[in-house]
């Protein structure tokens, strides 16, 4: 029997001053490519170690090396161009990239670090890439003109990277899907389509996360997607998403992952509250089949928030399996 | 002579350190550094610099939007009858709202986009449009939409006349109203007429707008182009079938052309843009209708909003030259 309420994140960590600044200063010409790396892996090696000081049961990197989910690749991959600043929300901004030509592959973009995370400990590595239908759709298409060509090019390149990754030793493979239920009436089949297209034959146990759109226009059918594991964020609704489940439960071929944690406020949640929403998910779910993450990623927080919510939730997820007897 | 505009939004930031001045003010003020009277300083100037910016190209700018947080949040949080809860996508774009909760009974209770509109007047040189979201896409985007829109874009149509009312007392005489759900709806909402009046009962001589994007109404048009409106906003770009229900028309009503892409950073060649246009000719009062582009700009790079204005600016040119 699997280890019930395991703990993992969604992947992104808050950068240290120390790290953002240099990154500042590197785009500015003003701190070499070789101290860069030097400071994002130091930056690395304390996501790690804090995940180890909090007992988490499978890892992330943290995406020291990424500015953003879409436009890191971007800036490695053949066919796209990196974009200029556009808003996604709040204050939050991104370098939008441009599909510019036919997509490509040349080399590995995440193994590199992946690999490096991985050596650093003992636990679990997540290989960590984003989705084919978000990675086109929250990029300018100047080259293709079709969303289908477009997505279903962008599948065979993170399949490419998802092999590369399952080849260097990743037993999981997050791929994230934040955008997937943007169109779901005209979209939602090429995105499962795609999502076929970048798991197909690689020996990983694969992992989709989707966030903050409206997640009762893809359910059920996002239990189509060839995944083992699929994140929402619960959190983000009051943990209302599970009353999808009284309308066609939860697929028992599959693991949920629970979002416990707010990533867009200051404030820490109590333990309390983390451990009543995830006793709620339990009358749907059995916890061997339940994963306890936060809602997103953490890039939005301060280091110190995400050291104390990362805490809460390990405290809840102790609590609740206490009292499982567990 | 056909006159150019925009829909709202433009892009509060640019990539050069100058141009993220309101993104540095924003992060400062959350951690409590700088105060809500400093952020507004920054907030101002932003807004100013964009409106300037706009005039350069446009006969008709906006405000810009560079204080929303976004455009359903902006109105929900400062009217009565609303909590603001969790992050949602707004409609198919990568970009995110708060969602309001209704609580209770919807009420007006102060001006909500006032100041910012006379801000960007003074700075402007031309008149400015004054931009509101709609009640009925209010209504659809709050949550638990279903049971409650036609009570609750009722109640809202109620609230926002005050607000354009307010408006035109402060000296506007452009308004615009935003109903992007409108381009998902089968048919014209039970009622929208009515709503539409209630909105209006406060124009006194200021033009009105009703602007629709992110899809096509080619379906509405009809009924939409009965409402008392002045002039009817439509997005060609996404709702291209809506083109060809134009087309088919003979209309008094003046139309703002949303044929640039808002949401694409390719550049359109202003004659395509142009021919498109005087297509229109003898069955549209081009003389008094828009060229805009398909949405607000703040989809957009900086720098590529300012490109799409400047094909705008030329696509008009070449209108008025082959009109002339």
């Amino acid at each position: 029997m699997k280890h019930p309420l395991r703990t993992t994140t969604v992947g992104s960590f808050a950068k240290p001053d120390y790290l953002q600044r240099a990154r500042n200063r590197h785009a500015a010409g003003k701190v070499a490519d070789e101290e860069l790396d030097r400071l994002t892996r130091q930056a690395t090696r304390e996501v790690v170690e804090l995940q180890e000081h909090l007992g988490l049961d499978v890892f992330v990197h943290g995406e020291m090396e990424r500015g953003d989910m879409v436009a890191y690749f971007a800036e490695h991959m053949p066919g796209m161009r990196t974009g200029e600043l556009v808003r996604s929300y709040g204050n939050r901004f991104y370098h939008k990239p441009i599909i510019v030509d036919e997509l490509g592959w040349d080399e590995a973009m995440t193994v590199d670090m992946w690999r490096y995370a991985q050596g650093l400990t003992k636990w679990p590595m997540k290989g960590m890439l984003t989705g084919p239908y978000t990675m086109v759709e929250w990029s300018f298409d100047e080259h293709y003109g079709s969303r289908k060509e477009a997505v279903l090019g962008m599948a065979r390149v993170i399949h490419r990277e998802a092999q590369a990754l399952a080849k260097a030793g990743a037993r999981y493979i997050q791929v994230d899907e934040p955008a997937i239920h943007t169109r779901p009436g005209e979209d939602f089949d090429l995105a499962v389509k795609a999502m076929e297209t970048v798991v197909k034959g690689v020996a990983a146990e694969f992992h989709t996360h989707i966030c903050y759109g409206d997640v009762s226009r893809i359910y059920p059918g996002m239990l189509r997607l060839p995944v083992k594991q699929i994140h929402l964020a619960f959190k983000n609704t009051d943990f209302g998403l599970l009353k999808l489940f009284d309308r066609t439960p939860f697929d028992k071929s599959k693991e949920l992952g629970l979002g416990v944690i707010d990533v867009h406020t200051h404030t820490v949640e109590p333990v309390k509250d983390v451990r009543v929403g995830i006793g709620r998910a339990l009358r749907y779910v059995p916890p061997e089949r339940v994963w306890i993450e936060p809602d997103c990623g953490l890039k939005t927080r301060t280091p110190e928030e995400v050291q104390a919510k990362l805490k809460v939730m390990v405290e809840a997820r102790n609590a609740v399996l206490h009292g499982l007897g567990a | 002579m056909v006159h150019t505009t925009v829909v709202g939004s433009y892009p509060r930031v640019s990539d050069a350190p100058e141009g993220q001045r309101l993104r540095r003010a924003i992060a400062r003020w959350e951690r409590h550094e700088l105060t809500d009277s400093a952020l507004r300083d920054v907030q101002m100037d932003v807004l100013r610099e964009v409106v300037k910016e706009q005039a350069r190209f446009v006969d008709l700018p906006a405000d810009g939007q560079v204080t929303w947080y976004d455009p359903v949040s902006h109105f929900a949080a400062k009217l009565e009858g609303f909590e603001i809860g969790g992050l949602l996508r707004y409609f198919d774009t990568n970009t995110y709202y708060r969602q309001p909760r209704p609580k209770g009974k919807v009420r007006w209770t102060g001006a909500i986009t006032v100041d910012d509109w006379m801000a960007a007047s003074a700075a402007s040189p031309a008149p400015v449009k004054a931009v509101v979201t709609g009640p009925y896409t209010l209504a659809v985007l709050s949550a638990g939409a279903a049971s409650h829109v036609p009570d609750l874009a009722w109640e809202l149509a109620v609230a926002l006349g005050h607000e354009l009312g307010n408006l035109v007392h402060a000296g506007a005489t452009h308004l615009q109203v935003d109903e992007p759900a409108l381009a998902g709806a089968k048919a014209l909402p039970k009622g929208y007429d009515e709503i539409a009046k209630v909105l209006l009962e406060g124009q006194g001589r200021a033009r009105s707008s009703l602007f629709i994007y992110f899809g096509g109404v080619g379906h509405l048009l009809p009924e939409l182009l009965d409402l008392p409106f002045d002039v009817l906003g439509l997005d060609f770009v996404q709702g291209a079938g809506t083109l060809a229900a134009l087309r088919t028309m003979q209309t008094e009503k003046q139309i703002a052309f949303g044929l640039v892409d808002a949401r694409n950073t390719r550049l359109e060649d202003p004659k395509v843009i142009a021919k498109a246009v005087l297509g229109f000719e003898g069955r549209v009062p081009l003389e008094d209708s828009y060229l805009c582009p398909s949405n607000g700009l703040e989809y957009l790079p900086r720098s590529r909003a300012r490109e799409k204005l400047k094909v705008l600016a030329e696509a008009a040119r070449l209108v008025r030259e082959a009109s002339a």
